[in-house]
């Protein structure tokens, strides 16, 4: 009886927290849903805090930008460490390995930034400068101006951000390839890549797909590192090389000298709109995850 | 019987792989050795970054005394940084390891439809982008207190490591073999005491280990505290004023980084911060690793 | 964990003649060369040896039972044949091996190719889950490059389920899962998938173990038909399907240092009659083991 009773205190405590939020995030956004109206602000293009222009499409963009290029770095090096780790390491080699690139993971943003700042944005410089010059003249959002912090900055850092948390899942992932099922392709006459193609990538590919989400979700919300590298420009740049904002890196470097009116209810107003994101994203990964584990529990 | 095939064999010879596919396992291999490659830069180029710049600037004074009140300033120590980021993490553990206990306890033991409510909470919580977190806590907390504050602050990051606790601990319930689990009942114990007196210290050592996983990732958060502690320039262990955090003493002194004085705070506070999450990061995976030789 | 790959080519080899097959004998031929020479050959796992001084031939065209108590590293043994055992970290086998006079332990031997000419098949059926039926069959053909074509790959898919006395059962859902099969028909499978690279040999671990009665006598049917083009080695539990479909039985037994070794190998209606050996007898009359 006392069990249940303290049990359920503690139970009713966090939900209590989590419907207070709720209703205080409906509270706070009003003025700003009633003012705009939810498509504007959503849509909106502009940002101007002393005209009372809030639109927060800049910062969805700067958002998703930063993440796919994110994306587009981590999973590839990710998959690559989770199929060394799992296929070509010995074990005694592979466990320090792993270890090594978890430690990716307890480098605070903050100092990730501080070294995004100082080492990462004067060294890509160059670099965007190069491929703006070349490419940038044919292939669109390539082009000038490079002045350095940028999305594509923002999206290097993050991309070294959440390398370790996909590469970990992954590995899971292919770890749990059934022995019999490598040892078939062998047993064929098989080659290591037979075994990665014909087995591990085809049974792994729905927890593969988990954990790229999973490092989706962890993209779209962090902040200080992006703050710090992106160059804080509430418009949608020309270029991935163009500075710019996230929803996250906004309210972090607005929220503390937000006096215009409305300007902190617009800025929380981001705050759900990331939260919304963050929901549907994750939700799309727990869906997958548990059709993932259904299918393990079936065994194959 | 269908018609004989020509076999692709010729009799008592074995076929080699073909180049094609060796050349194809080979670069499949390298690219993952690569891939690793990829990975290690940034962490050695991070390490060695903050080692070397940071390494000049720690001196007795650094921790001993407090920043200047004008952060391009010479001089001055991350005193008030160090305990503010110390008291606002233990403040953290202490809301977030009891509370914690008791949802994973409810869910692993009680179950039922209210768990699956609970699980779907703390998987929201699990999913919340830190500056989210830092701004709801302002809005409950800081609006209701009407002042920043370390307690604020403390509540922000309790929110962080919430579900890292919940979900670490019912895991190891979960582990928990299963006779011991129905042994202490069979002994006619209520539950609540059965849980008090065997379960949880046989998880004991599980449920450390997530909490001092939980802790290496609160005490390196920077967004949570930007709204609720706010952090200053002077000495504070009042929970009801707003106080400084290593994390926060960093974030404003890089953006400051253009004076000398204040990047080599920031490098310096930088390495203290890395080596306290290093040790929190450390011992909870030696914990891991050695559970699991044992369990073999 | 595969750490072997891509050793250099196999030295060119001249193959002696292949056999002519001995149609239905029920027993092999005196004299006609082995297939298989396993010559003292032991097998460990890190430092603990499972298999001690093992010789046996293997003849062409037969099928060679391996009968012994569980842990008398029947399955070792077999896995050694086709150079499995050595995917296992830590795992070593000393001795010799030949194929048809091939040293399959040479340096210069690709494994992967000892293995397509060796067939293994487990004992827990284990066709690809993700691929259909069809595509079950002809993975192996696929990436070893033995067909091209669409009508080529059918015509070897048709085939190979026939040999494996499968088509009848699966033509029409040929590109259904493979895992939506029973266990024998997956059974099956794994052989049809075996013979479409054309081994020479075939080994079979306890292909029967995880099958019911019905089911084990169409897998024991379809090996007798299948000694006509093969060599088959075959571990068992089973005292009568060792004398059911074997010409020669192999019986394994644990020393005191609990490696296993060969007690006798003969013809198997000798091996169940008038064994040599006092401990083949107990262990055929069911006092042992
Ligand atoms: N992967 C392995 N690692 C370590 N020891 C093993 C492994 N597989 C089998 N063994 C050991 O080798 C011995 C022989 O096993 P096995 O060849 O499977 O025997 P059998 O097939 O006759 O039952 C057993 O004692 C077993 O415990
Ligand atoms: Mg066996």
């Amino acid at each position: 009886m006392v069990f249940r009773v303290i049990a359920a205190a503690g139970t009713v405590v966090a939900l209590a927290t989590v419907g207070l939020m709720v209703y205080d995030s409906v509270i706070t956004t009003a003025p700003v849903i009633s003012t705009f109206g939810i498509w504007d602000f959503v849509t909106g293009l502009r940002w101007a805090p002393s005209f009372t222009i809030y639109g927060a499409l800049p910062f969805i963009f700067g958002t998703l930008l930063t993440s796919v290029i994110a994306l587009l770095i981590a999973v590839p090096v990710a998959l690559g460490i989770a199929l060394l780790v799992t296929e070509y390491l010995p074990p005694r080699i592979a466990g320090p390995v792993a270890v090594t690139v978890d430690l990716l993971a307890a480098i605070p943003s903050v100092v990730w930034g501080l070294w995004g700042l100082l080492v990462l944005v004067p060294f890509l410089r160059p670099i965007e400068h190069a491929i703006a010059a070349s490419a940038g003249s044919v292939v669109p959002f390539l082009g000038p101006p490079t002045p350095g912090p940028s999305y594509f900055a923002a999206g290097v850092i993050v991309a070294f951000m959440i390398i370790p948390i996909v590469a970990a899942v992954t590995r899971e992932v292919f770890a749990a390839t059934p022995r019999l099922q490598r040892e078939a392709v062998l047993a064929l006459g098989g080659t290591s890549w037979d075994v990665v193609r014909r087995v591990v990538l085809p049974i792994g590919r729905a927890g593969f797909l988990a954990a790229i989400v999973l490092g989706l979700g962890r993209a779209i919300g962090e902040t200080i590192a992006v703050t710090l590298v992106i160059g804080n420009a509430p418009r949608i740049g020309s270029s991935i090389f163009s500075p710019g904002f996230t929803l996250a890196s906004v309210i972090a470097n607005e929220f503390n000298e937000a006096t215009e009116p409305l300007h902190a209810e617009s800025l929380i107003t981001l705050g759900v709109v990331l939260l919304v994101i963050a929901v549907l994203i994750n939700g799309a990964g727990l869906l997958i995850r548990r059709r993932v584990t259904q299918v393990a529990g079936r065994g194959s | 019987m269908a018609a004989e095939l020509t076999l692709a064999r010729a009799p008592a010879q074995l076929r080699p792989t073909s180049g094609g596919r060796r050349t194809r396992a080979a670069v499949a291999r390298t690219l993952t050795f690569v891939a690793l490659l990829v990975a290690l830069v940034p962490l050695l180029a991070v390490g060695s970054f903050i080692v070397s710049q940071g390494i000049g600037v720690i001196r007795p004074d650094f921790f001993l005394q407090d920043p200047p009140g004008d952060l391009s300033a010479l001089g001055g120590g991350i005193r008030n940084a160090i305990v503010g980021t110390l008291e606002m993490t233990g403040i953290a553990t202490a809301i977030a390891v009891p509370v914690g206990l008791l949802i994973a306890v409810f869910n692993a033991e009680v179950g039922g439809r209210l768990a699956t409510a609970i699980r779907f909470v703390i998987d929201i919580l699990a999913a919340l982008p830190s500056i989210v977190v830092g701004i709801f806590v302002y809005e409950l907390v800081v609006v209701g207190q009407g002042h920043f504050s370390a307690l604020a602050g403390s509540i922000a990051l309790a929110v962080i490591m919430l579900p890292l606790i919940v979900v670490s601990t019912e895991e190891m319930l979960r582990l928990t073999p299963r006779p011991v689990a129905e042994g202490v009942r069979a002994l006619g114990m209520s539950r609540w005491r059965s849980y008090l007196a065997v379960l949880l210290p046989t998880a004991l050592s599980g449920i450390f280990t997530g909490v001092l996983l939980a802790i290496s990732r609160a005490i390196g958060e920077t967004a949570p505290l930007l709204f609720t502690a706010l952090g200053n320039n002077f000495f504070s262990v009042s929970l009801s004023e707003p106080m400084q955090g290593l994390p926060l003493l960093i974030y404003r002194n890089a953006l400051n980084s253009a004076f000398p004085a204040a990047r080599d705070r920031a490098m310096g506070a930088a390495l203290v911060l890395i080596a306290i999450v290093l040790i929190f990061n450390l011992v909870g995976r030696w914990l891991v690793a050695r559970r699991n030789l044992a369990r073999r | 964990m595969i750490i072997e790959d891509l050793p250099p080519s196999p030295a060119p080899v001249v193959p002696p003649p292949r056999p002519v097959a001995i149609a239905a004998a029920p027993v092999v031929a005196p004299g006609a060369a082995p297939v298989v020479r396993i010559g003292a050959v032991s097998a460990y796992y890190g430092p603990r040896r499972v298999i001690r001084d093992v010789d046996l031939d293997i003849p062409p065209n037969s099928i060679t039972a391996i009968i012994g108590p569980s842990g008398s590293g029947k399955s070792t043994l077999l896995r050694c044949i086709d150079r499995m055992h050595e995917i296992i970290p830590g795992a070593h086998v000393e001795g010799s091996i030949t194929y048809r006079g091939i040293d399959i332990y040479d340096p210069g031997v690709d494994p992967a190719a000892v293995r397509r000419t060796i067939g293994m098949v487990f004992q827990q059926p284990n066709p690809f889950p993700t691929m259909s039926i069809a595509t079950n069959v002809i993975a192996a053909a696929r990436f070893n490059g033995l067909v091209k074509g669409r009508s080529a790959e059918d015509a070897l898919v048709e085939h190979c389920l026939r040999q494996a006395a499968l088509w009848d059962e699966v033509k029409d859902k040929l590109h259904h899962s493979g895992s939506s099969l029973s266990g024998g028909q997956q059974q099956r499978l794994c052989i049809a998938r075996a013979l479409a690279m054309e081994p020479d040999v075939l080994l079979m671990d306890e292909p029967c173990s995880a099958l019911d009665p019905v089911a084990t006598q169409q897998v024991e049917e379809l090996m007798l038909r299948l000694r006509e083009r093969y060599t088959i080695v075959i571990v068992t539990h089973n005292m009568q399907q060792a004398s059911r479909v074997s010409d020669r039985t192999a019986f394994f037994t644990m020393g005191t240092d609990r490696a296993g070794y060969l007690v006798e190998v003969d013809d198997t209606v000798k091996v169940f009659t008038n064994p040599r050996e006092q401990l083949t007898e107990d262990y055929i009359s069911g006092r042992f083991g």
